[in-house]
């Protein structure tokens, strides 16, 4: 299961146990700055998540690492047990997260509560 | 910034408004919005960030139409924020204080117009689809 947290101004996402393995990625730190909001999503995976570019696709299970569709990039590490959520980023690497946490609902509303908005 | 939005933002945050007056904040799913709104799901958080960024932002322009001219407005999304959001969310509460004091402030002087009672009547015609009938003094 993904992690999400807030420390200081930062968001810290981390993928335990074999979750780095199928995502190539244990953590992403991003500055709540560049974090433009959470929601909760359960529709998320019935659409494509895009090309690999890295990551593991098996169908229904699991849509993990680095995805490329219409010229964005998106990070996912969901398994259908879990719950997405998205994060929305501006001014980095990944358009946006699509990470598989345990209350999709509560983690989103700790996030947008973190953030403050112009 | 970014590439231009293919669609009208302003036509997307009235239609994200109906639906949220309909479905509620937490009814409202994001496979609700994108169908209503006709956009793909990437571009819905491109423009908006997030669902509650958009329920804001419909929020306050609900909000914002009631200060300017309170009269006669359909207070549905504001109800439901207020029963919904205001306990859980702080910018909701205070989108739905600014409202409330808004259709206040543009009663008919006099008695027998309250604020309650605007709003009491508007629950009870969204309930019986009926305008209640009241004794005038």
């Amino acid at each position: 299961m993904t992690t999400v947290e807030i420390t200081g101004d930062q968001l810290v996402v981390t993928m335990p146990g074999l979750d780095p393995f199928w995502a190539l990625r244990r953590r992403i730190v991003v500055p709540l700055a560049h974090v433009r909001g959470a929601t909760p999503d359960p529709g998320v995976s019935r659409e494509s998540a895009g090309t690999r570019a890295p990551g593991t696709y098996v169908p229904r299970v699991i849509t993990a690492g680095t995805y490329r569709k219409d010229g964005e990039l998106t990070f996912w590490n969901l398994r259908a047990s879990r719950q997405a959520v998205v994060i929305e980023l501006t001014g980095e690497r990944f358009r946006r997260l699509v990470l598989g946490v345990d209350d999709a609902r509560a983690t989103a509303e700790r996030v947008e509560r973190s953030l403050t908005r112009g | 910034m970014g590439r231009p939005r293919s669609f009208d933002e302003q036509v997307a945050v009235i239609r994200a408004g109906d639906l949220f007056a309909e479905l509620g904040y937490e009814g409202a799913s994001v496979d609700d919005l994108v169908r209503a709104l006709g956009i793909h799901r990437g571009s819905l958080y491109s423009a908006f960030g997030s669902k509650r960024a958009l329920y804001l932002r419909v929020l306050r322009g609900h909000v914002e139409a009631l200060e300017d001219a309170a009269t006669d407005a359909d207070l549905t999304l504001l109800l439901r924020a207020a029963v919904e959001r205001a306990p859980v969310d702080e910018e909701a509460a205070t989108l739905v204080r600014r409202g409330l004091a808004a259709l206040e402030d543009g009663l008919p002087p006099g008695p027998g117009s309250t604020l309650a009672q605007l709003l009491g009547d508007h629950l009870i015609r969204r309930a019986t689809g009926a305008t209640p009938t009241r004794e005038t003094t």
